[in-house]
């Protein structure tokens, strides 16, 4: 395939062929528009490879053979016209603008092009999915949408973080999200929280502040024709997002009210459920049996440590009921949009409300927009864009953490009640049992809020100095603050031997940005387009935060620092780095057939040391648009065949702030007094990561548009990774961050979409996207191990290196362990046994997802699925969840308890099991982790979306004094099909592969209805 | 033009951290140096050195401690199948080695003072860091290498020593012999530096080189250095209005802190200190109580008099979940933790150890055993009222005494698997009354033993081409 694009590209010098011919017809093709001639047209007969092409004036001159009949008008951006030559030797021919064509303009950085012009990988993600979101961020909408992009939710819980990755992980340590520009603005991503709720950054989300309702468009730049003028921040992709403005025109306003109400509920129908008591008292017993004692004895402890009800019988509380409940959501969104030529605006507010699976998590936003454009003057023209948005989240712990509900959720054993006699949550199992942690109780005693507001304001303005030549000046402020309050109860769980404790956080982003550009755009003998981009960028951001935290309160409804027996921490901090940027573009075209572009950035980053502080990041793009050419012009069926390669180097400045400084720290105090220690390694020469970027695409359309896609070769090759190089710890580090290492991502990403229906009344469009992806870890000097994997030149920088699990020995229901990879040796000693690598990677080898979409008259019936195979996911809490009874008295699963092995099982003749023996304290080696007894196929796919939808004919819709009028029903995450039977979690998984139990995904009916007026 | 006009110029990039303070700017003044000699007591205080775990690992690995069938930490080494990988090992390596770090950067930092008085505290302060060093060192050979004796002359693989600070260092370890002698020397450059009193015991002092020095001579089987320094140690204690706790304040020396007899110790206070890792966590069900007192404590302590404040009720802490042969009470050596805070300043050396040292010293010695037996009744007299004093013991039998009195009075303060090696012991968990009745998967080591130290951690073996085929035999 690769061969076949260069010999394309080698086309480029290539010359289409003329022929003989027999009669002369003239004429001038001319615009609808405005009746100027249209040079460059190309005519052809039909059914022939006899054609020609317009001069500067637009006319042509043409010899057809006899039997031909039709004339063939094409053009770029004009609609194509057929027209009957009869008896006719003057032919002219006027040519409107196809619509479809037109709608094509796609934002790149710094400004648009049309598709036509793009030499690079973009992908321009379908906004309408933005308006019936079931999640708080824009984000969700990239997921399964475009090839390359690898989108995952890194918490099922309402307003939680999403993860993206566009082709691959091309960094160990520097950051692999992709850079957010909103309105033009390079925006921090990601979590800002201070506490997180304890979740490592997965639970808040900066980006949940936008409403998706008011994009107007969402693009993805994908290689370094398209992200090297964001220079040492392009190397992991960029998404731009552009805000909705109003159109100019009549002046009338069109006002948008839409409505939505879902409820949600776990769309992973094979989640772990916990034991009932019977089954818990059972394992109980058991598990002590296991290890020596008598029955007596272990149910005379069970008794001394459990309660029992009136009857005399110990309880059997269902955990996972008591801290679940229907999620619902709601949304109203009103837009009102407008202008003239003079001023126009568009201006919304919306209010957004979800609640959560898990009781009392909810996220909640209100948000409202102003976007204002204008002329000033005949040359001056300006816009601003004012956003306000203010969300409220009440979070929960997650992970491995005690609290977590659905591992706490498991683990608390169903024999404890859920409330005590005197009405309270029931603790008194704290002496002994995960610190008297009450699942249904920390969901009502305790508090995650966090709240956060953004203010974002973007004012343009552009000076028309001569025709074709613009200054464009732009500064922006970006201004995040986030207020978070967590509070632990003084009776049970983490605050209960001090009285209960309270942490409050404040945390401020500013973002600052200055832009200026010069364009030019300008056309050279009516077919050379110019167009030249420069410009200076500076930007500063600054996070500030003050946290405090204090124990001990009186009383249960207290719960602010204000009442606090012993005021235990304060901190605060600033921190803050910044840009100073110079860049350039040239796009060239010829006949709006052959296209050059090239870009370069200069990046300087106080980031980096003083040795190495600045970077020269650049671009090279071409396109050919083979079927303007001569010897496709006979050739209907095909429509549109173009060709795109581009190579470029971009940076990743994705790291820490000063990860350059040799520091002393002074985290640290002793005897009340401060203290410093040696904190990091000095390395002045530390700078960004570097990727070269090469990619090869292909543009397709046939049979009357019927038919289309891409298809893109890619290649990332990262160098100068940022790696902890780890140090002899006899230094007193443990590690430094340095440069070395390379990393490459290369593969293929396919788009096919097809009308298979396609009358008055119906249309049926079935589409897809893959991406096949290869990782590889080029240069490493050193192998590493980090956590379930090893990085090791020459392999999946994913690839999971574990023990090697040999099931259970059927005997005695111990665990038994290959030795080696070989697997031809088993061990029950674990420490006979060791990790290797077994070709299983959380790489997916293909991802993407695939569409279909009829629709009838106004009724539109849609699926969308996303996909993803050949990975491996990794359950992290596995070893506690299904620790075979390693801490003690913790319960299990159902699912645990039916597939371990028993006496009475063996005795019975049973050979397999899934689960060693339920031993008190664990089996031997039950306390490792890093097996692939925890190791699971991820191979899923999930029905993302199903939405019915129902636009009102104009005729009903204007009864009602309406413009529009739509009704619709939608479906989320309605059904999964996973390839692992015993896979116990969500399939959709952090990049890494690794569980670590958090909030499932959840699925939502959603009924809503959008009116126009 | 347009680009000259808008830019920012250099300072715009040249950022400080704010937080932080760089390398090139620190230890410029004595503040700079007190605030260094305090990040290297806060690294002792650390969870993994002196905090928590080097105070409980070697009593998990010994007899008079005993595992909980719910413990979770340190398990792997009570029961003696802990691996390289496992956290405790390279926790240890890496933050004592860290400790030793800062140490080094205020040995090593080149700085003079402006007056004789600034002078004498800096000299003071690098007095403190060496000894700190030397501490390190040793506890790092105790650790990870066998103990002095294990070969004739102390030949045997040790630890590397580390007295500069270097990135790119990738040192091999040096023998045990090397180790020992690079510890005095520390210690007794920090005894001869350090000339300033301490505010409290929680500070690196004069008197606490002199005890350590006695203890490590005594490790060393250098019996007549262990007696010379021990007496230094008592001799400028009590010059220093030291004196053994009385039995009143004997249960909660810890908790009041800097007791009478605190030579030097880790300071624990409500605004500092460990929080739910802290060592009495491991201890209380208020925290993770994942460790008991065995039967054979119980024994060793029930074979005197009730009269013994060691063996009274404040010392225990009942708790009606445990059961069974795991009942019935939990060790309240250390009062204060909770789950998520604790302020009982924990021990790194005190006086009734340095009469235990001298004791054992004497008594090894062979030529003074009446001191040997005096120095043991300081402690037997005070403690139980006279209750089975020594009286006519010589020999073997009155080392055994002396180093019973030392489980009594040291149990829970991160002793015994050092004792157990340096004596060559086995480490025998099956109490003699009932040999059935040991609670572990491993009841009996025998001496010698790869097992009675810990392997060096896999990271460093990765990361250090001069020490990855010098691990620890058995790991």
């Amino acid at each position: 395939m690769r061969k076949s694009l260069l010999f394309g590209l080698a086309l480029l010098f290539s010359i289409g062929v003329v022929f003989a011919q027999d009669r002369t017809i003239t004429g001038k093709v001319t615009s609808a528009d405005d009746g100027t001639g249209i040079p460059g047209v190309n005519i052809v007969v039909k059914g022939t490879t006899t054609g020609a092409v317009t001069d500067l004036d637009g006319n042509y001159k043409l010899s057809v053979p006899s039997d031909g009949a039709i004339l063939v008008f094409s053009f770029i951006g004009m609609e194509t016209q057929e027209v009957e030559i009869g008896g006719r030797s003057v032919i002219d021919v006027a040519m409107g603008l196809d619509s479809e064509q037109l709608a094509e303009v796609v934002v790149v950085g710094y400004g648009t092009q049309t598709k036509e012009q793009l030499t690079g990988a973009v992908s321009v993600i379908d906004t309408e999915q933005l308006e019936m979101m079931p999640k708080a961020s824009f984000q969700d909408a990239l997921q399964g949408s475009s090839p390359g992009l690898q989108v995952v939710n890194l918490d099922g819980a309402p307003g939680a973080g999403i993860a993206v990755r566009v082709r691959g992980i091309g960094s160990i340590n520097a950051s692999n999200e992709p850079l957010y520009v909103i309105d033009g603005i390079p925006v921090v991503s990601g979590s800002v929280s201070n506490t997180d709720f304890d979740n490592g950054g997965r639970s808040s989300n900066v980006m949940a502040s936008l409403n998706p309702n008011d994009i107007e468009s969402l693009v993805v730049l994908k290689d370094a024709a398209s992200t090297a003028i964001y220079g040492s921040r392009g190397a992991n992709g960029v998404v731009l997002i552009t805000t909705k403005s109003g159109k100019s025109g009549s002046g009338k306003a069109n006002v948008d009210v839409k409505a939505r109400w879902g409820v949600s509920e776990n769309a992973f129908n094979n989640l772990l459920t916990g034991l009932n008591g019977d089954q818990y008292f059972q394992l109980y017993v058991e598990g002590y049996e296991n290890i020596g004692w008598t029955t007596q004895d272990a149910t005379d402890q069970f008794y001394s440590q459990f309660p029992v009800d009136d009857n005399g019988d110990y309880y059997s509380t269902n955990w996972l009921d008591e801290i679940t409940n229907p999620g619902a959501v709601q949304e109203y969104d009103i837009s009102v949009q407008g202008g003239t030529d003079k001023l126009n605006y568009f201006i919304s507010t919306n209010y957004f409300d979800q609640d959560g699976v898990v009781v009392n998590n909810f996220f909640e936003r209100l948000s409202g927009r102003a976007n204002i454009g204008g002329q000033i003057s005949k040359k001056i023209s300006f816009s601003n864009n004012l956003a306000v948005s203010y969300f409220k989240q009440r979070g929960i712990t997650d992970g491995t953490r005690w609290q977590a509900p659905f591992y706490l959720g498991i683990l608390m054993a169903p024999a404890v009640p859920v409330f005590d006699e005197t009405g309270q949550y029931y603790s008194d199992h704290k002496s002994f049992f995960m610190g008297g942690n009450n699942p249904a109780g920390h969901l009502h005693d305790d508090r995650r809020n966090l709240r956060q507001l953004r203010v974002t304001d973007n004012l343009t303005a552009t000076w028309n100095i001569i025709e074709g030549l613009d200054f464009r000046t732009a500064w922006s402020l970006d201004f995040i603050r986030v207020d978070e309050n967590l509070y632990a109860n003084p009776r049970y769980g983490d605050g209960r031997n001090v009285g209960g404790t309270a942490n409050v956080a404040a945390t401020s982003v500013l973002n600052w940005l200055g832009t200026q550009t010069l364009t030019y755009n300008k056309t050279f003998a009516e077919q050379h387009g110019l167009s030249v981009l420069a410009g200076y960028e500076a930007q500063k951001v600054s996070e500030d935060g003050v946290e405090a935290y204090g124990e001990g309160f009186a009383h249960p409804t207290l719960k602010n620092l204000a009442s606090v027996a012993n005021p235990q921490d304060v901190n605060s901090y600033l921190t803050e780095y910044s840009f100073e940027s110079l860049f350039a573009r040239v796009n060239y075209d010829f006949r709006n057939k052959y296209f050059l572009s090239g870009s370069i950035r200069r990046d300087g980053s106080s980031r980096f040391g003083p040795d190495n502080r600045y970077g020269t990041f650049w671009s090279l793009g071409a396109g050919y648009t083979m079927t303007e050419e001569g010897y496709l012009q006979n050739a209907d069926w095909l429509n549109l065949l173009k060709l795109r390669a581009s190579y470029g180097i971009t940076g990743n400045a994705g790291i820490g702030n000063f990860d350059w400084a040799g520091l002393w720290g002074f985290s640290r105090a002793y005897d009340g007094s401060p203290a410093a220690a040696p904190a990091q390694v000095a390395n002045p020469l530390l700078t960004w990561e570097s990727q070269e970027n090469l990619n090869f695409g292909l543009d397709y359309e046939m049979f009357n548009n019927r038919l289309r896609g891409s298809v893109e070769y890619f290649n990332r090759f990262s160098s100068d990774m940022l790696l902890d190089r780890p140090l002899s710890m006899t230094t007193g580090f443990r590690s430094v961050t340095e440069n070395f290492g390379d990393m490459k991502n290369f593969g293929w990403e396919f788009v096919l979409a097809a009308d298979i229906v396609s009358t008055d009344d119906w249309l049926v469009t079935l589409g897809g996207n893959i991406t096949l992806l290869t990782n590889e870890i080029v240069k490493l000097d050193e192998a590493f191990l980090d956590g379930t994997k090893r990085r090791e030149e020459g392999r999946d920088y994913q690839e999971f290196f574990l023990l090697g699990w040999a099931g259970v020995n059927p005997v005695n229901g111990d665990p038994i362990w290959y030795t080696d990879s070989s697997k031809t040796e088993t061990t029950s000693n674990v420490s006979e046994a060791e990790r290797f690598y077994d070709g299983k990677s959380a790489t997916p080898t293909a991802y993407g997802g695939f569409n279909l979409d009829a629709t009838w008259k106004g009724l539109t019936l849609s699926f969308m699925f996303n996909y993803s195979f050949g990975n491996y996911v990794y359950d992290s809490p596995g070893w506690v969840l299904h620790g075979d009874g390693r801490f003690t008295p913790r319960s299990t699963s159902q699912y645990a308890f039916e597939n371990r092995w028993t006496q009475e099982k063996a005795d019975a003749g049973q050979t397999e099991f899934l689960f060693p023996q339920h031993r008190w304290g664990g089996n031997q080696a039950s306390n490792q982790r890093n097996s692939d007894r925890y190791l699971f196929e991820g191979d899923f796919i999930r029905l993302k979306k199903v939405n019915l939808s129902y636009n009102f004919p104009q005729s009903i819709a204007s009864k009602a004094k309406m413009r529009s009028l739509q009704v619709y029903l939608s479906l989320d995450n309605y059904w999964t099909w996973v390839k692992d039977e015993n896979l116990t979690f969500d399939p959709e998984q952090i990049v890494s592969g690794v569980y670590n139990t958090v909030t499932p995904i959840s699925k939502t009916v959603n009924f809503g209805i959008n009116m126009g007026f | 033009m347009m680009f000259g006009a808008s830019s920012c110029g250099e300072d715009f990039l040249n950022l400080q951290p704010q937080q932080s303070v760089a390398d090139a700017n620190f230890l410029k003044n004595v503040d700079d140096f007190r605030t260094a000699i305090l990040g290297a007591h806060d690294q002792l205080q650390n969870s993994d050195w002196y905090g928590r775990y080097f105070l409980l690992v070697p009593d998990v690995m010994g007899e008079d401690i005993k595992q909980n069938a719910s413990a979770n930490r340190a398990k792997e080494w009570a029961e003696y199948n802990g691996t390289s990988v496992d956290f405790i090992p390279n926790e240890f390596w890496a933050e004592l080695y860290e400790g030793i770090n800062i140490a080094n950067q205020i040995i090593n930092a080149e700085y003079t003072a402006p007056t004789p008085e600034v002078q004498a505290e800096v000299d003071h302060i690098k007095g403190q860091a060496r000894a700190i060093r030397g501490l390190a060192h040793f506890d790092l050979v105790r650790l990870f290498a066998q103990h002095y004796t294990f070969t004739a002359g102390g030949g045997h693989v040790g630890v590397p020593i580390v007295t500069e600070y270097n990135v790119a260092a990738k040192p091999a370890r040096n023998t045990v012999a090397e180790v020992y002698t690079q510890v005095i020397d520390d210690l007794t450059a920090g005894y001869n530096g350090m000339t300033l009193d301490p505010p409290n015991a929680g500070y690196m002092n004069k008197i606490a080189a002199a005890a350590l020095l006695g203890r490590v001579y005594l490790y060393m089987d250098d019996f007549s250095n262990a007696e010379a320094w021990s007496t230094t140690a008592i001799t400028e204690a009590t010059a220093a209005g030291k004196s053994l706790v009385a039995n009143a304040d004997y249960p909660t020396m810890f908790l009041d802190g800097n007791s009478s007899e605190a030579l030097f110790e880790i300071n624990m206070i409500l605004v500092d200190n460990n929080g739910s890792d802290h060592l009495g966590g491991m201890y209380k069900e208020s925290g993770y109580g994942d460790y008991l007192p065995s039967n054979i404590l119980f024994t060793l302590l029930d074979t005197l008099n009730t009269d013994d404040i060691r063996g009274k009720g404040a010392m225990w802490l009942a708790d009606p979940n445990l059961t069974g042969i795991f009942g019935s009470v939990r060790v309240n050596k250390y009062p204060s933790a909770g789950s998520t805070i604790a302020t009982d300043n924990l021990p790194i050396i005190r006086l009734s150890e340095v009469y235990l040292n001298r004791a054992e010293a004497r008594a090894k010695l062979g030529t003074n055993d009446a001191g040997a037996r005096d120095d043991a009744n300081m402690l037997i007299n005070l403690r139980t009222n006279g209750f089975n004093a020594l009286t006519t013991e010589s020999g073997q039998a009155l080392v055994d005494a002396i180093l019973d009195e030392r489980r009594r009075e040291l149990y829970a303060e991160g002793h015994r698997i050092f004792d157990i090696s340096r004596n060559q012991l086995d480490m025998d968990r099956q109490d003699a009354a009932d040999p059935a009745n040991c609670t572990s998967i491993t009841c009996f080591e025998a001496y010698p033993n790869d097992r009675f130290i810990l392997p060096i951690p896999l990271d460093e073996l990765s990361a250090n081409p001069q020490i990855e085929n010098d691990q620890n035999p058995g790991y």
